[in-house]
């Protein structure tokens, strides 16, 4: 009996498919209109998602790559306020045991202090790193940024390497000297006398302005940091590899140090990320807002025109609820090909861009201010794929409720009557 | 009845003018005091922090309001270092690199070498005579001695950090207490006169401590050893050449 219930209800529904579907190429000219405006905003958001999602990698990677690295290994306080005596005691040796127990990643160690550095002409506070020359390439991206002369190789001698705008505003070129007067790890006059021998370019601001590189030993000599140093800095291929780096890390760590990953680092990174976004959906929201109306529209009119259609239907004793279940199940149909065809094409249009790249006019500019390359990648995964189709299928649904709605209000001899 | 009120009235803003001249005067008075026309003294400076300290000694001459020098004798690795103030300009001089570095003014409110004291405050500069407006907020009597309290906030477009400054000045000009507030209104740093001793035939704040508020375990305290005030001191002891090449 049951059996033949369910038997029963599956030649229905199959039946009451096959109805959609045939009720749909009624007007095939206004279904394809309809489908075309899911089509057009599935493709605009997913190029546009993409775009989105690819540009926050970029912008992630290249912020973490250019300085603070994935995860950083610190003194207790020292991310919170850089004192000098916030430091790691031993910290060479320390930096190798995290090097072998991370056999892939990149890891250096740095020391940091706060100096006036000062040319025959001009002083300007800034920010003195003491770098080991041989791993520090591989956790930022500033040595290769160098556009004159030389990045640091000689771990002890007495050379700097400055930024940009920080050669220009102490008027200082290559083979300048410039002089360093700090104060030392154990609070004495620190002060020295080096070479610039090398001037990079980041585009970002405060970096070209106010740092400036030392190679690691000659700064602990010049600071007496007696090998104490501030920072061990880790970095990774990609952000997926943070987490088990940090468990593999944590042994090392004891109670005196500090694990700190990118987003300790970088504190204004995800929050710029989540108001960006926030603020791009406001625009899609418009968009699938629109492309709803245009699916309530047609669907209410395939419903109004129907009426008599469905008042005799009705009159032969199928239930409104029925009546109501199609009319969804037409829409459901529409938004499918709106999303199987917009997907597809959204995911060539992805695809393209992802091999070929996207750039426009006046973006190398902009793209510089906000430490990103010249050429964005868009990101092509399940997510910036399937996230804007998905909505635009739900709203499509939901425009169809109150199409499908009315039909429950049916009565099937004024229905019949109607014009 | 009208004149009694007319007389009061008077009275009173007579009497809030002479606060005005009084409270900018105690300022002068206690700045003028603390310095004297020229002075020389000898000054040990202790950093305390919460897991080491550290000690320096100085000696210091100044002359006038702008003039200052500081030359730093112990420890021995430190010796030789010294800072001179000539009218607002200041000047570093490090025997390890022997060369003379001009401190910017931007650099004038950063601490003097990892110590609670700002650049400003080791040349004893007196800016703030001129760049704040002064009102004397309080009186009070204290071990025999009157304690004016005067609160001092820096001129709109004066180019100063603090939002404003409260000095406790005693009644012979010795300077008690000196609180540096943000532009917020909190109090950040504070300094303290600990001691005061006869010294150099006046009342001298001997010992000075320097701290921020919110970090009580970490303080600089400044101790005079030895001071003297007017005496002969040549203008060349002022100059680049000598911060160079001390001729004492």
């Amino acid at each position: 009996m049951s059996d033949d219930l369910q038997n029963h209800g599956a030649v229905f529904s199959l039946l009451s498919l096959q109805l959609a579907w045939r009720n749909l190429w009624r007007h095939s000219r206004r279904t394809w209109l309809t489908a075309g405006a899911m089509i057009f905003s599935n493709v605009l958001l997913i190029f546009m998602i993409s775009l989105q999602l690819g540009s926050y990698d970029m912008m992630i990677n290249n912020t973490l790559r250019a300085f603070s690295g994935h995860i950083q290994l610190q003194a207790e306080g020292y991310n919170e306020n850089q004192r000098m005596r916030r430091s790691i005691p031993s910290i060479l040796s320390l930096t190798r045991r995290v090097r072998e127990s991370l056999p892939d990643a990149a890891v250096s160690a740095r020391a940091a202090a706060f100096a006036l550095v000062s040319s025959e002409e001009r002083s300007f506070g800034a920010q003195l790193i003491g770098v080991q020359p041989a791993w520090e390439p591989g956790v930022s991206t500033l040595p290769g940024l160098i556009s004159e002369g030389r990045y640091l190789e000689d771990p002890d001698a007495a050379e700097i390497v400055i930024g940009a705008v920080m050669a220009r505003n102490l008027k200082v070129g290559l083979g300048d000297e410039i002089t360093l007067l700090g104060s030392g790890w154990d609070g004495s006059f620190a002060a020295g006398v080096v070479t610039v021998v090398g001037i990079y370019r980041s585009g970002m601001a405060d970096l070209d302005r106010s740092l400036a590189q030392l190679p690691f030993g000659y700064f602990q000599a010049t600071f007496f940091m007696q090998g104490h140093g501030h920072a061990i800095v880790v970095a990774l291929d990609d952000l997926d590899q943070v987490a088990p780096a940090l468990s593999t890390l944590q042994p090392l760590a004891g109670d005196d140090l500090v694990l700190l990953d990118w987003d300790a680092l970088n504190p204004g990174l995800k929050q710029a990320i989540q108001a960006d976004m926030s603020s791009a959906w406001l625009m899609y929201g418009v968009l699938i807002v629109l492309v709803a109306f245009s699916v309530l529209n047609t669907q209410l009119m395939s419903v109004m025109e129907r009426t008599r259609e469905f008042g005799v239907v009705s009159a032969l004793g199928v239930r409104p609820s029925r009546l109501a279940m199609l009319v969804l199940l037409e829409t459901a149909l529409m938004a499918l090909i709106g999303l199987a065809i917009g997907l597809f094409l959204g995911w060539l249009v992805a695809l393209y861009f992802n091999t070929a790249g996207l750039s426009y006019p006046g973006m190398e500019e902009a793209a510089a201010r906000f430490n990103l390359p010249d050429r964005i990648y868009p990101s092509v995964s399940p997510l910036s794929l399937l996230l804007g189709p998905v909505v635009v299928f739900g709203f499509c649904l939901l425009a169809a409720i109150y199409p499908a709605a009315r039909l429950l209000r049916l009565r099937p001899v004024e229905a019949m009557r109607a014009a | 009845m009208r004149r009694i009120l007319l007389t009061l009235t008077l009275l009173c803003s007579s009497a809030s003018a002479a606060d005005d001249l009084t409270a900018r005067d105690l300022v002068e008075k206690a700045m003028d005091h603390w310095r004297g026309l020229t002075s020389w003294g000898i000054s040990t400076m202790t950093i305390h922090r919460a897991d080491w300290e550290r000690s320096m000694t100085m000696e210091s001459w100044s002359k006038g309001d702008k003039t200052t020098l500081v030359r730093v004798i112990e420890p021995r690795k430190d010796a030789g270092n010294a800072t001179l103030l000539n009218d607002g300009t200041m000047w570093s001089f490090t025997p390890r690199i022997n060369r003379i570095i001009k401190i910017p003014s931007s650099m004038m409110s950063q601490a003097w070498m990892g110590s609670d004291f700002s650049n400003k405050d080791i040349a004893k500069s007196t800016d703030i005579i001129d760049r704040y407006d002064h009102e004397l907020t309080a009186t009070e009597t204290v071990d025999g001695h009157v304690q004016y309290t005067v609160t001092s906030v820096p001129h709109e477009d004066a180019a100063v950090v603090w939002g404003k400054e409260v000095l406790i000045v005693r009644d012979d000009y010795v300077l008690i207490e000196q609180q540096f507030w943000d532009q917020d209104g909190v109090l950040v740093k504070k300094m303290e006169t600990l001691e005061v001793a006869e010294m150099g035939g006046r009342p001298v704040a001997k010992v000075l401590r320097m701290g921020e508020v919110d970090a009580p375990e970490e303080w600089t305290q400044l101790t005079t050893e030895e001071i003297k005030f007017n005496l002969k001191l040549s203008d060349n002891l002022f100059t680049l050449s000598n911060l160079r090449n001390p001729r004492q």
